[in-house]
């Protein structure tokens, strides 16, 4: 198991964490940790953003597949679905 | 007269105006996003504006959609946006098409496209959306609000064969809210509310003017190399912008091949009905077929089955309690795949409820629209 250190906040910036975390969890397992910790509505889906590169993270790719490395900032981001 | 209306745009180094005028674009949804982007685009003079809304205007709509008024309640939303956008700009073509684009909008039309901007406000119509632009490689645009935020992502399809589709980072939190509306897999719940997302003038006309931006650097011929999303925060105005990665898991895209063929053929099943040398090959529907149901309590012998050959949408879970013994004892059989031998052997006579056909082998996605 390796960990690395990152920042995880929500796409508003009222909530965030500086956190040690495993690089074998996925895109999917840290928004579902976000969701639970932080209280976010259920009803919204998520999607996780590296603001560092500038890349979204795919729900099923582990980080350390996302190429996500110390110190990167991942964002997460409301999927909108109203038009 | 023309020229004197667009002399503004003109001045600006970067706009087109002749690359705009010869533009054909489509807007699907005509809620409030669409109208914003219907009047954008009006505006800009783009020359042809397909408009797509099967639904009819409500008067809680008033309050985000430019170009409806109180007596327009009650008539379809893209046939009243159609004739507002052309009394804005009388030199382009506007065409409405009332219904679901689904079954109004045929591939080889999708194609003509310069872009397609997706101003709806549900998953479904987005995935099945996506499936159109991804097959038929046509830029798809695509929007989404909600009382704060702002979503506008491009999808570029028309110049990239290796580039992320919608699905290819949808959370699976979106499949799984999806199902939760089925049982049996494919058969609606009888009574599921759906949520209500307020929404306001400020974000829908915030996304309808980023993505008329992005449809414009298409129209323009930017070279888009990614797909990219954008989130604004309207309240705070701070955005985000990221590109998306093409997933090799996704459901949307990763059987795709590189080469894809799309041809037409007629929906009737007949003995000639044939799309592959070998019968026993599989085909896919592009919607699942309600294909048979009976009740195992009344009629045990799997032979005496009701045959129906419908779309399974058309069908809710009712159907899974038996009319006779009033009993939850109805098997139902719904499949989106079969083989040749299959379907000249069990439904001939039939059509095939469906848009499409879809064949995949080593080399080549086949596409057989069905009229
Ligand atoms: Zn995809």
């Amino acid at each position: 198991m390796s960990n690395i250190n990152i920042i995880i906040r929500t796409a508003d910036k009222t909530r965030k964490a500086e956190l040690s975390i495993d690089l074998q969890q996925t895109g999917a397992d840290i928004i579902q940790s976000a969701v639970e910790n932080w209280s976010l509505p259920t009803d919204t889906d998520y999607s996780i953003v590296n603001t560092t590169s500038g890349t979204t993270i795919a729900p099923n790719a582990s980080l350390k597949d996302s190429a996500v490395v110390d110190g990167n900032i991942l964002e997460i981001q409301p999927v909108l679905v109203a038009g | 007269m023309t020229f004197e209306r667009y002399q503004r745009h003109s001045l600006i180094d970067w706009f087109a105006q002749d690359l705009v005028q010869t533009a054909k674009v489509a807007i699907i949804g005509c809620g409030a996003v669409g109208n914003e982007v219907a009047k954008n685009l009006a505006l800009l003079g783009v020359g042809s504006i397909d408009l797509y809304d099967f639904d009819t205007i409500e008067i809680h709509n008033l309050t985000r959609s430019v170009l409806f008024r109180e007596h327009d309640v009650g008539k379809n939303k893209a046939e009243v946006a159609a004739m507002r956008i052309q009394k804005l700009d009388p030199n382009i073509k506007v065409n409405y098409f009332a219904g679901d684009f689904w079954d109004l909008l045929p591939l080889d039309k999708a194609q003509n496209y310069n872009c397609i901007l997706c101003c709806v406000d549900n998953f479904e119509a987005r995935i099945k959306l996506n499936q159109i632009c991804t097959l038929t490689r046509t830029n798809l645009i695509n929007t989404g609000i909600d009382s704060k935020f702002t979503q506008v992502e491009v999808f570029p399809f028309a110049n990239n064969k290796q580039v992320a589709c919608y699905q290819c980072n949808l959370p699976n939190t979106v499949y799984e809210r999806m199902q939760a509306r089925y049982s049996c897999g494919w058969l609606k719940k009888i009574a599921v509310t759906e949520k209500k997302i307020p929404t306001t003038i400020i974000t829908s006309s915030l996304a309808a003017a980023m993505a008329t931006s992005k449809a414009l650097a298409l129209i323009n011929g930017n070279e888009f190399t990614k797909a990219e999303s954008i989130l604004i925060n309207s309240a705070t105005g701070v955005s985000s912008i990221s590109n998306f990665e093409q997933n090799n898991c996704c459901i949307g895209c990763h059987t795709t091949k590189k080469h894809i063929f799309i041809t037409k053929s007629s929906a009737n099943i007949t003995s000639k009905f044939n799309f592959s040398d070998n019968a026993k090959a599989e085909v896919n529907t592009s919607d699942p077929i309600l294909v048979s149901y009976r009740c195992v309590k009344c009629n045990p012998n799997t032979n005496d089955c009701t045959v129906v050959f419908k779309k399974a949408d058309d069908f809710d879970a009712s159907l899974t309690t038996c009319k006779q013994c009033n009993h939850d004892s109805v098997d139902v059989v719904i499949q989106d795949s079969f083989t040749t031998h299959e379907l000249i052997n069990n439904y001939a006579g039939k059509k095939i409820p469906v848009k499409f056909l879809r064949l995949e082998n080593k080399q080549q996605t086949t596409i057989i629209e069905l009229e």
